[in-house]
């Protein structure tokens, strides 16, 4: 499965005036692997997601899927060709429920107009029942049952960022780019988070990227690692070659 | 309840009836699944089982061979269970929440030849154990979730079994029927598992007299109405709900409700409301704790008629409770309070329905049974054992909240010199598995031996303390640490408590869980900054509450079994530390090892005690904790 390019950037240069943020990165991700970007703080690895995601223009480079280059689309439509992502900090409608803010994620694949929606009976509402259980299946993977009806602002950190990852599946990506997904939980709530990230993976055939700082973390569930220092692609390889990359070592895993 | 022809005399042929007479018209079972509540028609449950013993029978199943279940209440634990015993052979129930070395134990002791396991948590122990037993042909899951690259020699879908089953069907027509006809009352229909606070766990067989037995009786205090709704929702490898989700189920029937998870149970009681609920004391007391802290978190006017109408309730059921007339104005007030106040509280926790409340396991503090009585929960004390199922329960007319009710009719109980409850009757079990000499231990003359100290009194029973569990003091006196445990836990902000007294020790003492979210909820409240448990539970302010708790349950207690020392623990008692049993029940003689410095301590009357203690962490690393606590006495 794993083989055929799915994405590809090929030179990217991003600068910020003077700064260079990332400076002819080429990178590619495979179709249905998990691939981790990985770098110490500053490295570009979140500017790397945003290029993708349509966030930041960079000043070369293209960002290849389905034959498009994504830099030359508008960055709203991204969505719509099948690219889906988290954000390292949490970004939900904290008033609404956990269901409303996946209910909301799926606007892209909503079909009826305007009109029919007021009118709630018929095509309209065959296609919610339908939509709702799409999400249903979600709720159902990442285990979020019985927070449905909670009001995310007061959920705590751990399930938020769960079910943001549920917001960017209903949309049923075939690209899942993941900013930290493990950010500030504890080793219960990350086990969880390697699960479904697994799950999806191996259920769906989702390509991941996934942006993570836990080690332990990346090294066990991606299938190739990207290593990014000062905005240059230092390393490429499967966990067990870059574990043993002096340059990595050097520049971000230190010396045991 | 049905009336119940003669040769309907095991749960299968009673299923097998219901659903001849049933089809699609009536429901059997639903389970809340995607959000919405999906329903089975006693002729979908009939097909099920049938395809699965079918598809058991395709593998090698044979004539009284024993599968074991491990899972959360789900329709497809009920239908394996159903299906194996069409097949003349037993089902063993186990808890999720066991370790592999305890899962196989189960699994080797039952010979068990088959196990259903729900998901991919239950089935990797298994798988990690497998080759240690020999007699396993293959593991069963109903839920696929991670589960679709695994090794299908060894773990298979219980679709594929389904698929199985109906291709052996084909060639094979008749041959359950033929199988369920066989079946005999007499014939064992579950092994439960004695939860062993003493020693290896015990396998207890049940026949389905047993268990129909079970049912029959509890019907002599509660009339059951067919298709009433049932929350199947404590573990079927409790004695418990196989007498009444899996027997009474089919024998009353029952319509069966199963929560889409544990955690959602709050919501999903609701949907339901629920007839009948079982629940175990623990639950019980959980609940009342839920509903005190609400309250409290309410707004001043809610709390105020809250607690005017409780003052009413209460009012009448003092009356009552002396057999005094009720006055027309009391009577006029209550329902007035009833209508306004409690009405909603039962609605809000799912108990619009209900009729009656059964608990059992652990006594539970008559003070909690006056609160649910007086917001309109017929809440009563079911006493049992694994090995005796049902002895006694309390009567509508007659509840007295100290006792655990009356024995049932053909149920003859009586009282050893030792003071040891003793029971005959026809839900005292066959035997325990592989085990005749602590069978002929506790079963003699046709008496079941207890071990539960009790007494009776004006018809009812009394039950103290286990015989073994009741402590001689230093001056002669006997007491219960027990009764003094559950009067404590009774507050909300105490989560377990475990109390200390005997010939070697000088004064009754206490070592106390605090409740971590109800104590840091009230502690927020006061605005106060903690970090962790340890640090919360050693906070003055908290240990003053404890305190006053304590205090308050001293002052209904005899002089001598008076607490006049306690800590407040810097960890919570915890099953996977073997200081729990799985069913939360405490386990004293390891507990008592391992704070024995924190104890003596107490006894050598310090200050405060320095404590070491190791923590296992999920991922098998061990850790060390360091941390003072304080000894707090009272005059």
């Amino acid at each position: 499965m794993a083989g055929e390019i799915h994405l590809e950037m090929k030179n990217v240069t991003l600068g910020f005036g003077n700064l260079v943020a990332l400076s002819d990165v080429s990178l590619q991700l495979r179709r249905g692997e998990i691939l981790g970007v990985i770098g110490p703080n500053g490295a570009g690895k979140t500017c790397l997601l945003n290029c993708i995601s349509g966030f930041y223009k960079p000043q070369k480079g293209q960002v290849l899927y389905q034959n498009k280059d994504l830099l030359k689309i508008p960055a709203h439509t991204i969505a719509q060709f099948g690219i889906s992502r988290t954000f390292q900090n949490v970004e939900l409608y904290t008033g609404l429920s956990s269901l409303d803010n996946l209910l909301a994620a799926r606007h892209i694949h909503i079909q009826y107009g305007l009109l029919s929606a007021l009118f709630h009976f018929g095509a309209s509402m065959r296609e919610e029942v339908k939509h709702r259980r799409a999400i249903e299946d979600i709720v159902k993977l990442l285990e979020i049952e019985d927070i449905r009806d909670h009001i995310v602002g007061s959920l705590p950190y751990g399930l938020r960022k769960r079910v943001e990852l549920g917001r960017a599946l209903v949309q049923e990506p075939e690209i899942l780019l993941l900013d930290e997904p493990m950010a500030g939980m504890n080793v219960e709530e990350k086990e969880d988070m390697a699960r479904f990230i697994i799950d999806i993976n191996e259920l769906k055939g989702t390509s991941v990227m996934l942006i993570e700082h836990d080690m332990g973390v990346v090294m066990d569930i991606t299938h190739r690692i990207a290593v990014l220092d000062f905005g240059n692609k230092i390393a490429e390889g499967t966990p067990e070659e870059i574990k043993e990359n002096p340059v990595v070592i050097n520049a971000y895993l230190g010396k045991a | 309840m049905e009336s119940r022809k003669q040769d309907l005399d095991t749960i299968p042929k009673l299923l097998q009836d219901r659903a001849f007479k049933y089809g699609h018209q009536q429901i059997a079972m639903r389970k809340k699944d995607y959000g919405i509540w999906n329903e089975y028609a006693w002729q979908d449950v009939y097909e099920h089982v049938k395809d699965i013993a079918y598809g058991l029978l395709s593998l090698g199943f044979e004539k009284g061979d024993k599968i074991t279940i491990i899972g959360d209440n789900d329709p497809e634990w009920f239908w394996a269970e159903w299906a194996a015993q069409s097949l003349g052979g037993a089902a063993v129930g186990v808890y999720i929440d066991c370790i592999p070395s305890e899962v196989k134990y189960y699994i080797e002791h039952s010979d068990s030849t088959f196990v259903f396991a729900r998901d991919q948590e239950q089935v990797d122990k298994i798988l990690e154990i497998h080759d240690q037993l020999p007699k396993l042909r293959k593991v069963i899951y109903w839920d696929p979730r991670g589960l679709w690259f695994y090794d299908t020699s060894k773990a298979v879908d219980i679709k594929i079994l389904e698929d199985l089953g109906q291709k052996y069907a084909k060639d094979h027509p008749d041959l359950f029927e033929k199988y369920l006809s066989q079946g005999k009352e007499d014939d064992i229909a579950v092994f439960c598992y004695t939860s062993g606070t003493t020693g290896l766990p015990k396998g207890a067989m049940l026949s389905h007299r047993n268990l129909l037995y079970a049912v029959g009786v509890l019907e002599q205090y509660n009339r059951f109405l067919p298709m009433e709704n049932y929350l199947s929702y404590i573990s079927p490898a409790w004695l418990t709900e196989q007498i009444l989700g899996l027997c009474g189920g089919v024998l009353i029937p029952l319509v069966l409700h199963f929560p889409e998870k544990p955690e959602t149970v709050q919501v999903d009681i609701r949907d339901i409301a629920p007839h009948i609920i079982f629940y175990g004391a623990r639950l019980w007391e959980s609940l009342a704790s839920t509903i005190q802290v609400k309250i409290t978190d309410s707004t001043p006017l809610k709390i105020f008629f809250y607690n005017l109408a409780l003052r009413i309730s209460h009012k009448k059921l003092e009356a009552r409770e002396k057999g005094e007339k009720i006055g027309f104005l009391l009577e006029i007030f209550h329902r007035l309070a009833d209508f306004t106040v409690f009405r909603s509280l039962r609605d809000r926790i799912g108990f619009t329905k209900n009729k009656v409340g059964y608990t059992a396991g652990a006594a539970i503090s008559p003070d909690m049974m006056r609160l649910f009585h007086a917001i309109g929960i017929n809440i009563k004390n079911l006493y049992g054992t694994t090995e005796a199922s049902l002895i006694s329960l309390h009567r509508d007319d007659d509840i007295r909240y100290e006792t655990i009710g009356v024995p049932f009719e053909g149920c003859e109980v009586k009282i050893s010199a030792e003071g040891e409850i003793l029971v005959k009757s026809g839900g005292v079990f066959a035997g325990y598995y592989k085990n005749p000499e602590e069978t002929a231990k506790v079963l003699k003359d046709g008496y079941y031996h207890t071990r539960d100290a009790g007494l009776l009194d004006r018809g009812h029973l009394v039950y103290l303390d286990r015989v073994d569990e009741m402590i001689e003091l230093s001056d002669g006196k006997k007491f219960s640490p027990q009764y003094t445990e559950i009067r404590l836990r009774f507050s909300p902000y105490v989560r377990d408590v475990m109390v200390f007294g005997g010939e070697d020790k000088p004064f009754v003492s206490a070592i106390l869980n605090i409740d971590y979210d109800n104590v840091g909820k009230w502690a927020e409240r006061r605005k106060m900054t903690y970090t962790t448990y340890i640090d919360l539970s050693q906070k003055r302010e908290v240990r003053e509450l404890l305190k006053e708790i304590v205090e308050n349950v001293n002052s209904v207690l005899p002089e001598h079994a008076r607490i006049k020392a306690f800590v407040s623990l810097h960890k919570e008692f915890d099953a996977d530390e073997a200081e729990l049993t799985r069913t939360r029940k405490l386990k004293r003689k390891p507990i008592e090892e391992r704070y024995k410095e924190i104890l003596a301590g107490i006894y050598e009357e310090k200050e405060s005690i320095k404590v070491e203690s190791q923590v296992a962490y999920r991922d098998g690393r061990v850790g060390t904790v360091r941390t003072e606590i304080i000894v707090n006495y009272l005059n």
